[in-house]
């Protein structure tokens, strides 16, 4: 799920990237306005805490049939234990984190990692599992619950998303990828959601407190109404985007921005086909083909030889 | 083993060289297949000058690549240009060279972008390019948040590792991993599985309170500093115009060389 760079559109990439920053931004005002009523100092090492433990959580593969596991994404879990924007803050330096340090996910890919699995997983899939417990009564059970299907929702979105993404850079076609991605994600993200539901009901039995008071709570008629609304209005909207029997339309959106089809021959024509002036046909690529493989050859051995005095330096 | 130990100095014109590098080659255009040589050419140099043989480097760029799945598709249903086609049983196949073309310049593009962030972990260590990003103006709570992050990882992994092997131990992996028994099903794997989050959660919530405690205690105040600033690098302007002039010239490899 974390897209390396090169699989997608750098117009995409880069679009990507301004919406994630927005709302990322977003999140860190909602959170230093949190803080600030809440004068909860502390709360950047607990931040920082969180990061590490989702890092280590996503270790735990959940063993499904021997040779295959799925493990956690934490999305919605650093969601529901910190609150929507706290999470939100810590799921994109976890992906961040990943992408620097671990190359998982690429840099220029990042925008677009962080929107899928911190903005799409936690910041929309704890509103969503907000949303949901407002609707079915707020308690703590029911609250669970609902981070539970939210944690399965997201883990779907994102995999349909990731798909849309790649379709619209050309670099995979959608008919074709999109039921595939969903139907494994489907059967993914129903690990996700045990998981989710069975960790945050281990925290609520061993140590209620944490918790907080604000996830058990009795919400206002109207805001159940609100919420349950939109929480209809948002499941029609998904089903009908992924349910859409026109995948082609979204190929031809992709072909009509133009991301996916090549761009004017190049200009300066040195070796016109790979090939040597002078020689003819097959013979030439060939000697053009030896040429550039023992430059390579030479230049891999400089390199080495290069690479091993400066470490005998140090 | 001789491997390259990370340092710590002011590293904004190696994290601004490494991203202007990944952006100038996601921007190549497909079938720049001289260019990408160019490029990886470059980071192959990079990483010779601290220490990677290239062989190494090309070896570890190597973890993009099982993404190379996703764009499998696209050289059988694209209809233009057509290499091959034919019938493998009941199957009517084409190989279509747009196809090849976009799989394998994402695949290079990909192998290219990781290895120039090798290079960089390997020539910098975690807590510089932190505070090289700090300086790169990134929010301060991101920016803290992903120091402390970075400090307690391998603490928090080592509990989990403690944890998997417990669990292992105690049967809930399947038949065959090393287990004869299997334990339970799959609902209660996943809740055993649950409840191990549950508690490195719980853990790390305790840590947390220690380190605030003992933060408080020291005479914190709320904003935090990871590491130590290192003085400013003098000679950033020079470093950052020099990339910029190679990346100018992998672009223009790119847009005036010949395309496949």
């Amino acid at each position: 799920m974390h897209l390396p760079d090169g699989f997608l559109a750098p117009q995409l990439a880069l679009a990507l990237w301004v919406l994630t920053a927005v709302l990322v931004g977003i999140s860190l005002r909602r959170l230093a306005a949190g803080e600030a009523t809440h004068g909860a100092t502390g709360r950047p090492i607990l931040m920082g805490l969180v990061g590490a433990f989702i890092f280590a959580a996503q270790m735990f593969n959940f063993p499904v049939a021997a040779g295959t596991s799925g493990h956690l994404l934490g999305g919605v879990l650093a969601g529901y234990l910190l609150g929507p924007w706290a999470g939100t803050v810590v799921m994109t330096t976890v992906v961040g984190v990943q992408a620097l340090l671990f190359q998982d996910g690429g840099l220029l890919a990042l925008g677009a990692n962080i929107f899928n699995m911190g903005i799409l997983g936690t910041l929309g899939g704890s509103l969503t599992a907000r949303a949901l417990a407002d609707a079915f009564g707020g308690r703590r059970g029911v609250g669970i619950a609902a981070a539970g299907v939210a944690g399965w929702l997201s883990v779907v979105t994102s995999a349909g998303v990731v798909t849309l993404q790649l379709g619209l850079s050309g670099t995979t076609d959608i008919a074709v990828g999109l039921p595939a991605m969903l139907g494994v994600h489907a059967l993914i993200g129903i690990g996700e959601a045990l998981i989710t539901v069975a960790a945050l009901t281990f925290i609520a039995t061993t140590a209620p407190d944490i918790l907080g008071a604000e996830t058990d709570h009795q919400p206002s008629p109207l805001r159940r109404l609100v919420s349950g609304t939109s929480v209809v209005v948002v499941v029609i909207a998904l089903a009908a985007l992924f349910a859409s029997t026109e995948p082609d339309g979204l190929n031809a959106v992709a072909a009509a921005l133009g991301f996916s089809t090549r761009e004017a021959e190049a200009p300066l024509n040195l070796f016109a086909g790979y090939a040597i002036p002078g020689l003819d046909g097959a013979s030439s690529t060939i000697v053009a083909a030896l040429i550039g493989a023992s430059v390579i050859a030479g230049l891999l051995l400089g390199l080495t030889r290069l690479a091993k005095s400066r470490t005998l330096q140090k | 083993m001789n491997r390259v130990q990370p340092r710590s100095f002011d590293a904004r014109a190696a994290v601004v060289a490494t991203l202007m590098f990944i952006v100038t080659v996601a921007l190549l255009p497909l079938g720049a297949y001289l260019a990408m040589l160019i490029s990886w050419i470059a980071v192959a140099v990079a990483g010779a000058l601290i220490g990677i043989p290239p062989m190494r480097l090309a070896r570890r760029g190597g973890i993009a690549l099982p993404f190379v799945v996703a764009a499998l598709p696209i050289v059988f249903l694209r209809t233009d240009e057509i290499v091959w086609s034919g019938a493998i049983g009941p199957l009517d196949l084409s190989i279509s060279g747009a196809g090849i073309r976009i799989a394998l310049s994402a695949v290079l593009k990909a192998w290219v972008s990781v290895q120039a962030s090798i290079v960089l972990v390997t020539y910098v260590d975690a807590p510089a390019i932190v505070t090289a990003l700090r300086r790169l103006r990134l929010p301060e709570a991101l920016a803290t948040s992903a120091g402390l992050t970075i400090r307690y990882l391998e603490l928090l992994r080592d509990e989990a590792r403690r944890m998997i092997r417990a669990r292992t131990s105690r049967s809930a992996s399947p038949l065959g991993v090393g287990r004869e028994r299997v334990g339970g099903s799959i609902g209660w794997r996943a809740r055993t599985t649950g409840n191990l989050v549950g508690a490195l959660f719980l853990r790390a919530y305790a840590r947390a309170q220690r380190i605030e405690e003992a933060a408080v205690s020291r005479g914190a105040t709320g904003s935090l500093s990871v590491g130590t600033l290192p003085s400013p690098d003098s000679r950033l302007t020079v470093k950052v115009l020099a990339s910029l002039l190679l990346v100018t010239a992998i672009w223009l490899c790119g847009a005036l060389l010949p395309r496949l």
